[in-house]
């Protein structure tokens, strides 16, 4: 029996982690994730106008809400079987690049760097807690200015995004049938002028920014390999022009790339407190019932499945699926794929501009059918997302979402596979156990979004593990 | 030409400016030193507000850091983590600090369906980790509609029984609704709390200065509603009032104001304001687009 190691409140993330490791001889030998919120989004839309889903389901998550009001959106025009015509489409896939920008600028410089770079002078909330800062001291200098500079560039991704959505984080603008702007050439202007100077922040500093950390650890290619598993449901794969296309639903198992089937798609209930007739269940099926007196039960997330597979899902995934990356799988090739997937969208985002007309959007009055389901899935920031909906009488009548941090933060499943950042941590060295850096740098190289993973609903649970005066 | 001796009033002056210099240095050491501490504590929500925060302009947020507050905890942004980072905020406890609480209480099951930490391996509760700081305070902030009226989290039918920070506390709590909140509604409202103390407040204990008007009394769009002219579906230029539009009882300074770098607006978006930084706010705006 080793030492416990527990985490929380994982920092630097969005929403609550936690992170328990057990340690023998300073190497992980088991490892546990658990999300730590619960507000119930699928029992909050049942009954709902469907419409409503698209503003309702952004509120899960204030990091990634353009995420949410994509997949709704896929998911309500599958079931109104309408599709946005070409350039409401090209301009609400801009919409969805401003959103990757803004994750990936802020995750890196914001969430990644204080676990590599000392001293950022904004203390007091950047107290040194450890000992391995390892940047000389100019190049550390330089990346905590970079630090600073980098807020100016996740802003004006932003403001992007506002000027064609209205406001963000939970913006307006992306919607049944496409957009709702009428693109004029003020706006279009005005989005391609900030889109220049965020590549040019990207390559002239996020790029040599990231290199400079893998060169002074490089050991951080040798941990946080997980499964080796990718998934990703596809995302800017609708256009003919290749400096537009970046990735069509792609899997790989054990170094086999197979189709991808969202009929393979499942959610094990088996450490997680749920229970249900089944051990696990389809997403199309109605939303289980909570048992939180389930012996052995961990985790509030439920743990989705591929083919019985647990799957790494996010940039590093679409990097190398798409073969915009070459090298391998751990913490440091993770951070380094995100970096660059944010160049890679950005120059996707280019070419939709070019590609864009000054038309006015084609929305429409819709109505919505007595019966139907229908699913949106498609690659986010942070990885697969997917939204499936049942209408009944013209309300939500079923609605389940399996976001891409509950596929990386899963617990482990009936078969025994554990979930994928468990499976990364453990066998890593932890080389000062009253510092445990490595846990920390390795679970933020998945960028957890735990309001994501954390939004389904668990009721009449009462604690097992946990104590409270 | 004679030698002058170096004059006593030059040397003196050179002097002067360095003890000015040196005193100015000090003041701002000083004033920095007695920046109030802030704790910006993310409970049962979306982590938005911050998110929304790290947008603000003039100020932006690293003014606010480094010349307004001293950011004690957040989860989102400090640089420690675990047992270290909670004790940060255990810490200024005791010291004279502001408390913002994005996110509204989850009161289910003794606050257990929103754990913030672990401390000596002792669970903390959002609820409790509220309680705590919210006694000591000297100011509380519920920033955003979760934390002001318990929003979206406390959407019918309400899975983890979550209320307002108000209404958990049951002290004065200033309320700065929106979902997000607007960084400028934040931001304005410290700035008026550490530079001139008391802020006026209307009867639902928001800041005057931002929520006095509804959104329908500055809409640019007005002029269409007052000649009964309506838009009849999103994209369309005229009223939204008949898609659903609650800029009528919406009360905040968006029409003016603008987000993000101050372009644009829902409205100007060509949709409906859906209401979210009023008190109702999911289940008594919906649906939120209507034909």
């Amino acid at each position: 029996m080793g030492s416990k190691i527990t985490i929380n409140p994982v920092t630097r993330i969005s929403g609550f982690l936690e992170i328990e490791v057990e340690v023998e001889q300073n190497q992980i030998i088991d490892a546990k994730s658990s999300g730590m919120l619960f507000r119930g989004f699928e029992k909050m839309l049942k009954g709902r106008p469907p419409l409503d889903a698209i503003f309702f389901t952004e509120r899960i998550c204030g990091i990634c809400s353009t995420a949410h009001s994509m997949a709704s959106t896929l998911a309500l025009e599958d079931v109104l079987n309408v599709s946005p015509n070409e350039n409401d489409k090209i301009i609400r896939d801009f919409m969805h690049g401003c959103e990757f920008v803004q994750n990936h600028l802020r995750h890196f410089y914001q969430y990644t760097l204080p676990d590599f770079v000392r001293g950022l002078e904004i203390s007091p909330l950047y107290t040194n807690t450890h000992n391995d800062y390892r940047l000389p001291g100019e190049l550390n200098k330089e990346l905590s200015k970079h630090y600073m500079e980098a807020l100016e560039y996740s802003r004006l991704a932003h403001e992007m995004l506002a000027e064609l959505g209205g406001k963000a984080p939970h913006t307006h603008g992306i919607f049944v049938g496409g957009v709702t702007i009428n693109l004029d050439a003020a706006k279009w202007i005005k989005i391609k002028s900030i889109l220049v100077k965020i590549k040019e922040f990207v390559n002239a500093r996020m790029i040599p920014d990231v290199y400079t950390i893998a060169k002074y650890y490089p050991d951080y290619f040798y941990n946080g390999f997980g499964y080796r598993n990718l998934l990703s449901y596809g995302v800017f794969d609708s256009y003919e022009e290749k400096e537009l296309f970046y990735i069509a639903p792609q899997v790989m198992i054990n170094g086999e790339r197979q189709k991808f089937n969202s009929e393979m798609i499942t959610e094990n209930i088996h450490r997680a407190w749920y229970e249900a007739g089944k051990i696990e269940q389809r997403p199309t099926e109605p939303t289980i019932d909570e048992n939180l007196h389930k012996e052995d039960a961990y985790s509030w997330i439920k743990a989705p499945r591929y083919d019985q597979n647990p799957m790494e899902v996010g940039p590093l995934a679409r990097m190398l699926l798409s073969g915009n990356y070459r090298g391998g799988i751990s913490t440091m090739d993770r951070t380094i794929a995100r970096v660059l997937e944010a160049n890679k969208i950005v120059v996707i985002m280019e070419g939709l501009l070019e590609k864009m007309q000054l038309q006015s959007t084609q929305q429409g009055e819709y109505e919505i059918p007595k019966l139907v389901k229908g699913k949106g899935l498609i690659d986010t920031t942070r990885g697969a997302l997917g939204h499936w909906i049942s209408i009944q009488d013209q309300e939500i009548h079923n609605y389940e979402i399996i976001t891409p941090s509950s596929w990386n933060l899963s617990p482990e499943d009936s078969i025994g596979f554990k979930g994928v950042v468990e499976e990364a941590l453990i066998g890593t060295k932890i080389n000062d156990l009253t510092n445990p850096v490595e846990i920390g740098r390795i679970v933020r190289s998945y960028d957890p979004c735990v309001s994501c993973a954390t939004h389904v609903i668990s009721d009449r649970y009462e604690p097992i593990r946990i104590s409270v005066v | 030409m004679e030698t002058i001796g170096p004059c006593h009033v030059v040397k003196s002056k050179k002097t002067t400016a360095r003890s000015i210099v040196n005193l100015a240095i000090k003041e701002l050491q000083n004033n920095k030193k007695d920046k109030i501490n802030l704790i910006w504590l993310e409970a049962t929500g979306c982590s938005g507000n911050i998110i929304s925060l790290l947008n603000a302009e003039n100020p932006d947020v690293m003014y606010l850091l480094q010349e307004m507050v001293s950011l004690k905890y957040n989860n989102s942004l400090m640089a420690a983590e675990g047992e270290k980072a909670f004790k940060q905020f255990l810490d200024t406890l005791d010291t004279e600090f502001i408390l913002v609480v994005e996110g509204a209480v989850s009161t289910k099951d003794n606050g257990l369906y929103n754990i913030i930490a672990r401390y000596q391996g002792k669970a903390i509760t959002a609820m409790e980790a509220v309680n705590l700081a919210g006694e000591k305070a000297k100011y509380v902030l519920a920033v955003g509609t979760c934390a002001s009226y318990g929003g979206i989290s406390a959407a019918r039918p309400n899975p983890s029984n979550s209320i307002s920070v108000a209404e958990f506390l049951k002290r004065e709590v200033i309320r700065i609704p929106g979902c997000p909140s607007h960084p400028d509604w934040v931001i304005g409202t410290i700035a008026n709390l550490i530079a001139f103390g008391n802020l006026e407040l209307d009867s639902k204990n928001r800041p005057i200065m931002f929520y006095s008007i509804t959104i329908h009394d500055h809409c640019p769009r007005r002029s269409y509603f007052d000649k009964g002219i309506f838009a009849t579906k999103l994209g369309d230029l005229e009223c939204m009032f008949k898609l659903g539009c609650r800029g009528p009882i919406t009360r905040t300074d968006c029409p003016m104001r603008q987000w993000n770098g101050y372009v644009n607006w829902p409205i100007g978006a060509n949709t409906p304001c859906i209401g979210c930084a009023g008190e109702s706010f999911p289940d008594g705006m919906e649906p939120f687009v209507r034909y």
